[in-house]
């Protein structure tokens, strides 16, 4: 019989065993090589790749296709992704001490990557910015494959005049829960958001409450600003993304509101997800927008394959963006599913 | 040995180590600082909602209700691991995550064995964690921030990191509201009760007080140190994994980073009831009262217009002030 000291070491070893063997047997995604596919221009090449972290479902799916879609070039992707703001400048900073040829970064704090943006332009190392945009100190230090956030924002507010239109009604008051407020991503859809919206002053923004890109946090807050305003104070809504709509929706269903169809509260969206267009379909969710991750990271990688393959592509690309609701939500139903 | 945990007192052998505790009733014909404090805070949270528009209405209270469920679910269960002297898990948004991607994943199944593969995967894993710390004596800190990343990681290449979908919608019926009210504030409601008789009726709660309260003390007794932490740790497994559940139909997808603030959210709620980090007293009652104060304050902020990082800085504030409220009121008690 074991004692309870065997015991312990035995599960020590045990588990340290168990990670040695994870290590040795996993797949390592993170970094490519394929010397065999069809295009070897970019062999010798390296990317540092400090995008979101595969466990956000944007930042997952975008890394998948930006992986394989560079995968037969030969270039060599460093896996250096993380969703955590201080995480993200260390490995900055480690990714400027390994001196790769490109550094793809998509910024979870514009403030805090202001300074290691700098340090790369010094060591010069080029950094291609993906997603959002980088604090506008440094704008000029970085090329971008942006998507068109105040276009995303110009989309949510025409869903909602054109569902609040399409119910005859006159007058509305509407509530926002944003992204993290501190985010220029968010900054930039609440400023196209604000100009569509000016054009309807009937509906009236009596809300805007910074709900973090947090699903349950955009319940919490629904739930309540729901009962602050009565089934007759607040007729649409707009949650920032899908999964922060929903909970909207929810909310509403469990506060006995009605939601959509004639007279039930609008609610959209400004980026898809699989489970929006399910909800679009239900006519649950008056309409979302493109910025899937499958679409920017194609068009990521086809930069990339430019950059390093010594052509000089503009400094900044926008992707398109598309809005969609049940008008046309088979034409984006596949587009938006991947996450 | 008397324990001062609000549910009367409890009957064991002497343990050695273990001082005498005055009960609430006891502890001074007085007012103690907790029960002063809470009172001041209750003045001014009545001054501040009855001032505040639409607080006191049916829609409001059914708010706070709903907004506390979730949370409160899991804060029930947390208790009962503070009151065993485990302190706190932090592995709790990660398990609730795993959990609620289990129950979509296996809606095809149907929903009364989606909800018993989720509720065992919960179970198990907590009850896991708590067999480590209550045979073994791991530091539940180090032991469940290991478990969070292991749990975490493992979801993450479970899902790919993409979100898990249901392939039926059966599990809309937990979104129902009998009554007008979510059907998760009816499980908190029962939860509560359970966790309270459990710890005032039975033996298995009234040693979980004493094991909290001096734990060399109690295993030198010959109290079943192990199996009653196990216990807690498997309900409040139980309490986590109907978190996930219910987070899961909610939002009708499971990503990853679902849990959110979960973790620090039911340990808020758990301190705020009173109960002792250190362990040996609280009461599923006062937790769910400590997470409906943090529900109504955010509720009353947000009417009044505050933002939400305020609403975060009120209950950080209302966390530390209770906390240093109650170790002032224990050291005290043990001298």
């Amino acid at each position: 019989m074991f004692g309870i000291g065997s015991l312990r070491h035995a599960l020590l070893t045990g588990a340290l065993g168990l990670a040695l063997l994870t290590t040795a047997c996993a797949d390592n995604t993170g970094s490519s090589s394929s010397p065999d596919g069809d295009s070897s221009s970019l062999q010798g090449k390296t990317i540092a790749l400090v995008g979101y972290g595969s466990t956000n479902p944007w930042g997952a799916y975008f890394n998948k296709v930006f992986t394989e879609r560079l995968e037969p070039t030969g270039v060599e992707i460093t896996d250096m992704t993380t969703m955590d703001p201080g995480t993200q400048v260390q490995k900055f900073n480690q990714a400027i001490a390994q001196r790769p040829d490109l550094v793809v970064v998509s910024i979870l704090d514009t403030q805090a990557m202001a300074v290691p943006i700098k340090k790369a332009r010094t060591a010069g190392i080029p950094v291609l910015a993906v997603d959002g945009p980088p604090d506008p100190s440094v704008a000029d230090d970085v090329m971008a494959v942006l998507s068109d956030n105040e276009k995303l924002g110009e989309f949510a507010a025409q869903n909602i005049i054109e569902g609040l239109e399409a119910q005859g009604r006159d007058s509305g008051k509407v509530i926002v829960l944003t992204g993290t407020k501190s985010m220029l991503v968010t900054q930039h859809r609440m400023k196209g958001f604000d100009r569509v919206m000016a054009t309807a002053p009937q509906y009236q923004v009596v809300e805007e409450r910074d709900a973090n890109w947090d699903p349950k946090l955009s319940g919490d807050i629904a739930q309540q600003l729901l009962a602050k305003y009565g089934r007759d104070g607040v007729q649409a809504a707009y949650g920032m993304a899908d999964y922060m709509a929903l909970p909207i929706v929810q909310a509403a269903k469990q506060a006995g509101f009605p939601v959509g169809g004639k007279n039930g509260l609008v609610v959209t969206s400004s980026n898809c997800f699989k489970a929006g267009i399910d909800a679009i379909k239900a006519g649950e969710l008056y309409g979302t927008a493109t910025e899937d991750p499958g679409t920017i990271a194609e068009q990521s990688a086809d930069y990339v394959q430019r950059f390093l393959g010594g052509e000089n592509p503009p400094r900044t690309e926008t992707v398109k963006e598309e809005r969609v609701t049940a008008a046309n939500v088979d034409q984006f139903a596949e587009q938006c599913s991947h996450a | 040995m008397s324990t001062d945990n609000g549910r009367g007192t409890a009957t064991a052998p002497p343990v050695q180590g273990a001082g005498p505790h005055p009960s609430p009733s006891s502890a001074g014909r007085r007012p103690t600082a907790f029960a002063a404090g809470l009172a001041v805070l209750l003045l001014v949270l009545v001054a501040l909602a009855v001032t505040a528009p639409r607080f006191a209405t049916v829609d409001n209270v059914r708010a706070i209700l709903a907004s506390t469920a979730f949370v409160g679910i899991t804060a029930i269960g947390a208790t009962l691991v503070m009151i065993a002297g485990s302190v706190v898990s932090l592995a709790t948004a990660q398990t609730a995550t795993v959990v609620a991607m289990l129950f979509l994943a296996t809606q095809h199944l149907g929903l009364g064995t989606a909800t018993l593969v989720a509720v065992a995967a919960g179970v198990a894993v907590t009850a896991l964690q708590g067999a480590v710390v209550g045979y073994w004596n791991a530091n539940p800190i180090v032991l469940t921030i290991a478990a969070g990343f292991a749990i975490g990681g493992g979801a993450t290449w479970f899902s790919g990191g993409t979100p898990v979908y249901p392939r039926t919608s059966a599990f809309e019926v937990l979104n129902s509201t009998p009554l007008g009210l979510p059907l998760s504030v009816y499980v908190l409601l029962v939860t509560a009760a359970v966790a309270q008789w459990v710890l005032s009726r039975t033996t298995a709660g009234r040693q979980l007080y004493l094991i909290g309260e001096n734990r060399p003390a109690a295993t030198a007794a010959g109290l079943p140190v192990g199996r009653v932490t196990v216990l807690a740790w498997a309900f409040f497994g139980a309490c986590v994994a109907m978190t996930g559940i219910f987070l899961a139909s909610f939002n009708t997808s499971a990503t990853v980073t679902l849990g959110g603030t979960l973790t620090l959210d039911a340990i808020a709620a758990v301190l705020v009831g009173g109960t002792a980090i250190a362990g040996g007293h609280g009461s599923a009652l006062r937790t769910l009262g400590g997470a409906l104060l943090i529900s109504a304050i955010s509720d009353v902020l947000l009417l009044r217009g505050f933002s939400t990082g305020v609403q975060i800085l009120a209950k950080g504030v209302l966390v530390l002030a209770v906390v240093i409220t109650v170790h002032v009121r224990t050291t005290r008690s043990r001298r």
